[in-house]
């Protein structure tokens, strides 16, 4: 019933969305600004149930978010503001809304600046913004560089941001970067906790330190950007388990040997065509049951990704999406080293979008996968959890969404 | 040789006189409210503000954005200085909203509320188009390289030709300029807008001074010709 009368809300707001422009308004000779977003979405699949929705019988639509932030402009060179975002993606975020962001940022020189509190990670082109589809033709970015199901992992850490741009001289563009340090935490609700209930795992606390940078250049060649990221993580997990085929339970630890991401991109804007590269590997070394195991997966995602808007209403899309998962070692320390698996996903798209004004947009897209990961060592949207049955070598999906912001 | 030059002027007026007027429209002018200090921005300053990656100018001033909502005015100054379209653009500015990188920039619907908010708004900086009236603003020229930081201390305007403004034809010309270390103006050349204007332009520009500087510097400069001034 609650579900029923938040859909009725959605329809209405969507429906009345003329109503609900930017509110700005002025506070202690302050100007502020509300803003906020919302989206639903519906995916069908033949085969594989995705993203922890049943998707492969009738569907589902269980793939609701929406978000608001409210900013102010307390100086000409500081600002202040926060954001609370909440979802719910079949078994992940299960409504339970997050602070998404919230920080003072003090700029200080154009080409120098602090940010302090909790701050979207800079990763890649689109890490950010991923949660924000009403920036992108697609309803899912690239899963095998953004997956979903897992984008507590980089979404925001709660520390402090250096960043600047720098315009280069002879006209060679300018150069943007970011330098933060802080700490992740996870909520119960993410894809990898939810990939170990089905081992019987349970997470009271995930998370730890995160720090790393970003730098981007914008090239002297109109529309082209090109940068890199990297990502350092040192995760410690604690919980209680069940021992296997007992009652008994126990305490479950496991924390990063070494942990990265490394990441590059590029994009080319050029009148109403868009072209996206971008390439990432992530590396986990990690010592899980309280360091009686250690395990190691080398995960590597790229895409190719290219979009048109035919009409101001009007956009098509496509990508290609290359997921691979190794698993090097699965040991316990001392012993002859386990290795070998091996799997990938290969994700070829086709999308199109409607934007029936400025605030308001439907998207349409057909997905069309090869394999499904390794779902029961490292989450890549096929979860054991909802294929009881096991796992068929393709799936197809159709994922529509509708949404708008202000 | 002078009667052939001048006949061939009043072919290209006759010729600019049937352009469609969305073109001499299109024509923008950088307005700022009179406390900003400075008398000209390089286009790639004047980008980085619009982008919100600056919020002051070289000199410090505190600068604000403020965009038209749509209209060839709007158009043609992306197309100019920010060479993107509407729609990347508010893409570009809800990333940032939605990020807490910044917040959304003020948007007005037409050149008189451009210029009244300006006018009113300290450190506002926007454009309008080249008829707009600018009362209560200042007039920034945009200059296409590294050169705001030399000071124009001689400037001559230029005279307006009785045949364009008979005809009520204006706008604005570009001139890439070249300076000398000394200050004066060493080389002018039609970059874009009426040929005819642009030489009444350069006729006046030749006699402008700069600030000495150590070595010999090149800008670009717009002047505007309003045939109701």
């Amino acid at each position: 019933m609650g579900r029923q009368k938040l859909l009725l809300l959605f329809v209405g707001l969507c429906l009345g969305h003329s109503s609900l422009y930017a509110q700005d308004f002025t506070l202690l000779h302050r100007k502020f600004q509300v803003h906020g977003f919302a989206s639903q979405g519906f995916i069908h699949t033949d085969n594989n149930n995705w993203l922890t929705l049943n998707t492969s019988h009738t569907g589902s639509g269980q793939f609701t978010d929406f978000g608001a932030n409210i900013s102010v402009q307390v100086t000409h060179k500081l600002r202040i503001g926060g954001q609370i975002y909440d979802r719910n993606l079949g078994q992940l975020g299960r409504w339970h809304p997050s602070l998404d962001w919230a920080y003072a940022d003090y700029r200080f020189q154009p080409w120098f600046g602090v940010r302090g509190g909790k701050v979207k990670t800079p990763l890649g082109l689109y890490n950010d913004t991923q949660d924000l589809d009403f920036l992108h033709p697609f309803v899912l970015l690239p899963q095998s560089v953004y997956p979903t199901d897992l984008r507590e992992s980089t979404i925001a850490h709660t520390g402090g941001d250096l960043y600047g741009t720098i315009r280069l001289r002879n006209s060679l563009g300018s150069l943007s970067y970011v330098a933060y340090a802080g700490q992740r935490q996870d909520s119960h609700d993410g894809g990898y906790p939810y990939l170990l209930k089905g081992v019987q795992i349970f997470f009271s606390s995930y998370g730890g330190l995160q720090y790393g940078g970003d730098l981007r250049w914008t090239t002297p060649l109109p529309g082209l950007i090109i940068g890199g990221s990297r990502l350092n993580e040192s995760i410690s997990g604690k919980g209680t388990a069940f021992l296997p085929g007992t009652t008994v339970i126990t305490p479950y630890e496991e924390h990063s040997i070494a942990d990265w991401a490394n990441q590059f991109y590029g994009r080319y804007s050029f009148r109403r065509l868009q072209l996206d590269a971008e390439w990432r590997r992530y590396w986990r070394d990690q010592r899980i049951a309280g360091g009686f195991f250690e395990v190691q997966n080398d995960v590597r995602g790229a895409y190719l990704a290219g979009s048109y808007r035919v009409k101001k209403w009007f956009q098509l899309g496509s990508y290609y999406s290359r997921y691979s998962i190794n698993l090097p070692v699965f040991t316990v320390p001392g012993l002859p080293y386990h290795s070998g698996d091996k799997s990938h996903i290969y994700d070829r798209v086709v999308a199109a979008r409607f934007d029936l004004n400025s605030y308001t947009n439907f998207k349409i897209e057909g997905h069309f996968m090869d394999g499904f990961g390794l779902p029961a060592q490292y989450p890549a949207g096929f979860y054991e959890l909802v294929n009881e049955k096991g796992f068929q070598p393709k799936t197809n999906a159709l994922v529509l969404k509708t949404g708008f912001n202000f | 040789m002078r009667t052939a030059k001048n006949g061939l002027r009043h072919l290209v007026a006759t010729f600019v006189v049937a352009l469609p007027t969305s073109v001499v429209a299109a024509e923008v002018r950088i307005i700022a409210n009179p406390s900003i200090k400075a008398d000209a921005v390089s286009s790639s300053e004047l980008k980085a503000i619009f982008l919100q990656e600056h919020n002051s100018l070289r000199d410090g001033a505190h600068v604000e954005p403020v965009l038209e909502r749509k209209g060839p005015t709007h158009e043609a100054f992306l197309k100019e200085y920010l060479r993107q379209s509407d729609d990347s653009l508010q893409d570009y500015y809800r990333s940032l909203v939605f990020t807490g990188k910044a917040a959304m920039p003020k948007i007005l619907a037409s050149d008189e509320e451009v210029v009244a908010y300006v006018a009113k708004t300290r450190g506002a900086i926007g454009y309008v188009g080249a008829n707009a009236s600018v009362d209560g603003v200042k007039v920034l020229e945009v200059s296409f390289g590294e050169v705001s930081s030399r000071k124009l201390l001689n400037r001559i305007e230029p005279s307006y030709p009785d045949l364009l403004k008979i005809k009520r034809i204006g706008g604005t010309v570009r001139l890439k300029v070249t300076v000398a270390a000394n200050g004066n103006v060493e080389d002018t050349l039609l970059l874009g807008g009426n040929p005819i204007l642009g030489d009444a332009a350069i006729a006046a520009v030749k006699h402008w001074t700069y600030s000495p500087s150590r070595s010999r510097t090149i800008t670009e400069v717009s002047l505007s010709f309003d045939p109701n001034r």
